[in-house]
Order: C-alpha cells, then structure tokens, then sequence
C-alpha cells in the first residue's frame, strides 16, 4: 500500500497511517504495554490490531466486552435502514446499486414512504436510518429533506446515509429533524478510491471526507464513520479511521460519533474484494477500536452473519440493525428488487431480541425523545 | 444508632435511605426491580430519554411505579443544552409523579461531565417553576453554592466520571462543597465500591447515588444490598464522631521545653 501516488488526491497528513503501519509486529511486552496504557493512541491501536491472535484475542474481548458495559451498560441499542431510492450516479466497482448494474430503478414516493415508515414504527423501532444512492435527479437533497420531514414526525432520530452535500444543506436537514449523518469514506486510501469509484461525483476524494465536518458545523449532532473493509489494506483503512475519528472528536466536542464496520460481500457484478477480511480479523479490529475508543459507539449492520453478530454483541458493538430489508420498499411488503447487498442476519426483529436477552442484553429502541430536542442544536465546534 | 429520626430531607419529604440508585445499564427490567428492592433506596433515577410517552407502564418503569416505598426522580441526561433540559422535564411532569427532577447535562457524550453554564441555567429555570432540583455538577464550590442559591433542594457534585469506577477522586473540593453547603450534597458518579460510599458517608456527604456499581457487577441485587450497608456504617461513623487524625506521639524532647520553666527574673 502506498499513499502517495500518480492520484490526483493525497491523505491529510492527520489522517495517514503510514508512520505506524511501518512499526515491526508487536511482541507480547508491546502488546501488554498497550493493554495498559491509560491513554490509547495509534501506536496502541495498530499495536492491538496485529496482537497475534493466538495469544491475544480472547484478552482483547475481554477488556472489549468491559469497557463496552462500562460505557453503554448491558445494552444494546437498535436501529432499522430504510432504502429509499436506488438510483445512483455513482460507478461504484462494488456496488450492486451502481449506475451500471442492470438494476431495476425505483424510488420511494410519499405514500410509499409513510407506510414503510408506519411499517417499521409498528415493529417497535423509534430510530431509523435513511439512505439512498449518490445525488441524481430522483434522489435529490430536496427529496431527502422530505424524506426527512416524514421520518421526524414518526421517530425519535432519524439518520441519513446518501451523498456528501454543502453545509447549508446539512444545516436544512438538521432542522427538518436529522439527528445524524452516516458516510463511509469507503477507502482513506486515494489510489483505490479513484480506482473503484469509477465516475461521477463520488469519485473526489476530498469532498467526501470533509463531508463529517460540514454536517457537524450544519448542526447535525451524530455522525457515523466507517471504511468499507476489503477495498484497499484493512490496516492502513482502519487506522486511518481511527485517525479520523480522533481528530473530529477534538474539533466537535458536543457531537456523538459512531463507528461501522461494512465488510465487502459478494455483490451484484461479481465483484471479488482485493482484501478480504476474516470473520477473526474483523473481530481483532473490532475489539481494538473499542478498546482504544472506549467511549465511541460502535456498530454492526445485518451485512454480517447472525453467528458472528451473536458473538459480537455487547461485546464492543453496542448498536445494531436488526430486521433489515436493503432493498426499496422492503416493509410493507411490496418490494421485487435486488437489494444493494445481501442481508445475511435474516431474523427478525423479535428473534434478534430474544437472542440479546438470552445474553443478558436489554434490547434500547428509544434513547432520547425529540419532544425535548431544541430546534436548532448549537454547533459545538471549536474553530481550529 | 437510631437512623430513625436521621433523615435526609429534599424539599419537603424526608428519606431514612441515603443510598439513591440509577436504573440504566441492567440486562433487563427485572434484575433492575430487584436491585433497586435489594438497596432500600427510596429515591431512583430514570432517565427521561428512556420514558415511553406513548406507554407509560412499559418494561422500565411498571416495577418501579408498582414499589411503594420508592419515589421516581426523573433525570435529563442526553440534554445538551438547558432548552432541552427544561424541555424534557416539562413535557414529562405528568410521567413523573414527584417533583424532584435530577439535572442532567453534558454536551459531550464520550465522558459526559456536566455542563455547569447550561445546568445552572436549567436548575434556575426548573427551581423557579416549583421543582425540587437536583442538579448534577461538576465538584466546584462556589457552582454549588450558586445552585443553592437558585432554589435547588441538593447538589450532586461528581466523586469522579460517569461509569469510571475511581471513587472519590474529588474527596479535596467536596471537602470545601460539604464545609459550606447548607443544602445536601449527594456524591453522583465514579463509585465503584462500598467502601467508597462509606467513606463518602463518613466524610458527610449526605448521600450517595450510584448506577453503573451495581449494574455492572457480577450479582446486582447482591451489589445492591452491599452498598446499602455501606452507606448506612458510613453514615453511622460520621454520626458516632470519627477519632482525629494525625494526633502525633509525644516527642522525648519537646521542641517547647525551653517554655517550661519559671519566667527568668
């Protein structure tokens, strides 16, 4: 791996990994030292990251598993997506709803909107997330605002996963009730990302990753990071994200961040990832972002397999989707396209709480009430 | 000791039990129910964000409503600023049955110390709208004596961070809160042991509240139960006068003998 390249775009020197990717395979006195510092930092990430597994990974989710009940209590809490449209300019290589992919289009009208959103409030859920593809006419800023509009009247928060947008657009859906803003980086390395964003406005670099920023300084209170692990070194990308985590923290202290973990699956298009991640490796990296962000909520999606969700539950991720359909319309029943990825943890919302109960975990479906929430939340930035 | 006529009074009501508890972080509703019965406390803490307005006797708060010895202070914690606060308190009144009403605000979820500009603001505004307010703060005197002021019925100064579990690592400025409070202070946050709530006891804090304690251990109820006899010696011992510390041996040459002696003429 190499950030500098014949790319247009370069890693903020904030952000780049490289000086601790270069550090040798850390011994069991470096990785004891980790274990005991009181203050974690990329040589302690990358130093658990690469602990030998052998010796190390029941250790590490141990001291996960603590830290996780330390901060969020024996809970976890649930969140439901909700594909509104699968349109999408993007030329994504990965992706099963690019632009290339001979994928039956559909949006979401708003009467469709309202009954998958009366759908999933029926399930029980009170957060939901909003997603579509990258900005086309038929999924425009205007559309998701309503999109919001509708959502914020029904749940208690309501996040938004689609494409970078201006401040000032932040700003509007912070006030139309987005409480949060999900956007992966996909890839912090800049080679890989020109190479499997392969048009159209996803394809700047630089755009999407101040995007965090803009939605934070719009006035939008959460924001979710996280790399699409398998497109480019899963070290170099999990290290730049935690980069990048730490550095928004320091600038917007009032915000709440999450962290995800999207592993690349067998997509429409049969795309084969460059590097693919073990379910033992994704776990490794798992446990040392919790164990150095011990504050940070961490998330885990149905993209991943129920056994593996099971055992991660509470044990560093404490926030999950449960229920998923990822196709458009997929609630009220009437959906017959392909979804942009396949769901792999089928069960249904009651089933994956029997089985956090049968853990000992509460199952959390309203964590704040937006009756409460001020209309305009402060910016909480501290300019640099 | 007859703790019978040692109340702790908030407003209006008297409390026998010092010990307050937390209702957050449990596996379930039931394992919360019997740690709360397990602690004799008197006053429990729920967090308003966790309230179902839609379905008020939900999982959380049926086995608290259904205890008759036990008083439901709501909190505001999630609120970032005092407008959410005061917001959250109003629009939950009906909810609450009491009204005490635990200010709670940090800005910043990752280690969640208190706002004290936007908590006074909301302890100013809620005091003057007839609530019992007990503002949760960081360990600052003259904060404390400035929410007395305000009207409040306690103040919660922090024995260190939410869920850190490192005791009293404030013990040096709750000495000078406790020194001028006529109002009591309740130490909120840190404690991981009874020991720790004893020794705030014994210090004459007036109560302790703990959550994450008994929550996070291995047998709760039995946590539970453990901290209630904790704060109930260490209450005892500060009541029973705690020996002096430091009182130094005699040397064998005083440094005042020259003093002794008769007045030289």
């Amino acid at each position: 791996m190499n950030a500098v390249s014949a790319s247009t775009s370069r890693i903020p020197p904030e952000l780049d990994p490289q000086t601790w990717l270069a550090l040798p395979l850390p011994d069991a006195r470096a990785v004891a030292a980790a274990l005991a510092t009181e203050e974690p930092d990329e040589t302690t990430f990358v130093t658990l990251a690469r602990a030998e597994p052998a010796r190390w990974l029941e250790v590490l989710a141990q001291r996960a598993q603590a830290l996780t009940r330390r901060q969020f209590g024996r809970t976890i809490q649930l969140y439901a997506p909700l594909y509104l449209s699968n349109y999408c300019s993007g030329g994504c290589a990965y992706c099963g709803f690019a632009a290339d992919r001979s994928q039956v289009r559909h949006r979401l009208e708003p009467d469709e909107i309202a009954r998958e959103l009366a759908a999933l409030k029926e399930l029980g859920f009170e957060q939901v997330l909003l997603l579509t593809g990258e900005h086309t006419p038929h999924a425009d800023f205007v559309y998701l605002r309503e999109g919001v509009r509708a959502a914020a009247r029904l749940f208690h928060e309501v996040t938004v996963e689609a494409f970078p947008m201006a401040a000032d657009e932040y700003r509007a859906l912070a006030e139309a009730g987005c409480t949060g803003v999900t956007i992966y980086q996909e890839t912090y390395d800049p080679e890989a990302y020109e190479r499997f964003h392969r048009w159209g406005p996803k394809r700047d670099y630089a755009a999407r990753l101040e995007a965090p920023s803009r939605a934070l300084a719009g006035g939008v209170a959460s924001v979710g990071l996280g790399a699409l692990l398998g497109l480019a070194d899963p070290l170099a990308d999990a290290l730049a994200l935690f980069r990048h985590v730490r550095a928004l923290q320091q600038r917007f202290w009032r915000a709440a961040f999450s962290v995800s973990f999207p592993r690349l699956r067998p997509e429409a298009g049969g795309f084969q990832a460059p590097y693919p991640v073990s379910d033992r490796w994704l776990a490794q990296l798992i446990f040392a972002f919790r164990i150095c962000l011990p504050e940070t909520t961490l998330v885990l999606s149905t993209r991943e397999a129920p056994a593996f969700r099971d055992g991660l539950a509470g044990v560093g991720v404490n926030r999950m989707s449960a229920g998923s359909r990822t196709t458009v319309g997929g609630y009220d029943g009437h959906a017959e396209d392909e979804g942009q990825f396949a769901v792999s943890d089928g069960r249904d919302v009651t089933a994956f709480c029997a089985m956090l109960r049968g853990r000992g975990l509460d199952p959390v479906f309203k964590n704040w009430d937006a009756a409460y929430r001020s209309v305009l939340p402060p910016p909480g930035e501290v300019s640099a | 000791m007859n703790h019978e006529n040692d109340t702790l009074v908030l407003g209006d009501r008297a409390y026998t039990s010092r010990l307050l508890l937390g209702t957050g972080k449990f596996a379930d509703a039931d394992v919360m129910a019997r740690a709360v019965a397990a602690s004799g406390a008197q006053i429990v803490t729920v967090a308003l964000r966790r309230f179902d307005r839609d379905r008020p006797n939900d999982a959380l708060l049926a086995p608290l409503l259904a205890m008759d010895d036990v008083t439901l202070m709501p909190n505001t914690s999630g609120a970032r600023n005092a407008e959410e606060a005061i917001q959250a308190a109003r629009i939950a009144r009906e909810l609450c049955g009491s009204r005490l009403v635990k200010v709670e605000i940090h800005p910043n979820p990752r280690h969640l110390m208190p706002d004290a500009i936007e908590t006074y603001e909301a302890a100013r505004v809620l005091a003057a709208d007839g609530w019992l307010v007990m503002p949760y703060i960081p360990p600052d005197p003259v904060l404390a004596k400035r929410l007395e002021e305000a009207g409040c019925v306690s103040v919660m100064p922090l024995g260190a961070a939410i869920g850190s579990g490192q005791g009293l690592a404030s013990a040096e400025l709750l000495k000078i809160i406790l020194r001028e409070a006529t109002i009591p202070v309740i130490v909120d946050a840190g404690l991981r042991a009874p020991s720790q709530a004893a020794a705030a006891l014994e210090m004459g804090c007036d109560a302790v509240l703990v959550n994450t304690a008994v929550a996070d251990a291995g047998d709760p109820p039995a946590m539970a139960a453990a901290f209630a006899q904790a704060v109930a010696a260490g209450r005892s011992a500060r009541r029973a006068g705690l020996m002096p510390v430091g009182t130094d041996a005699q040397a064998s040459s005083p440094l005042t003998a020259f003093l002794q002696g008769g007045e030289r003429a």
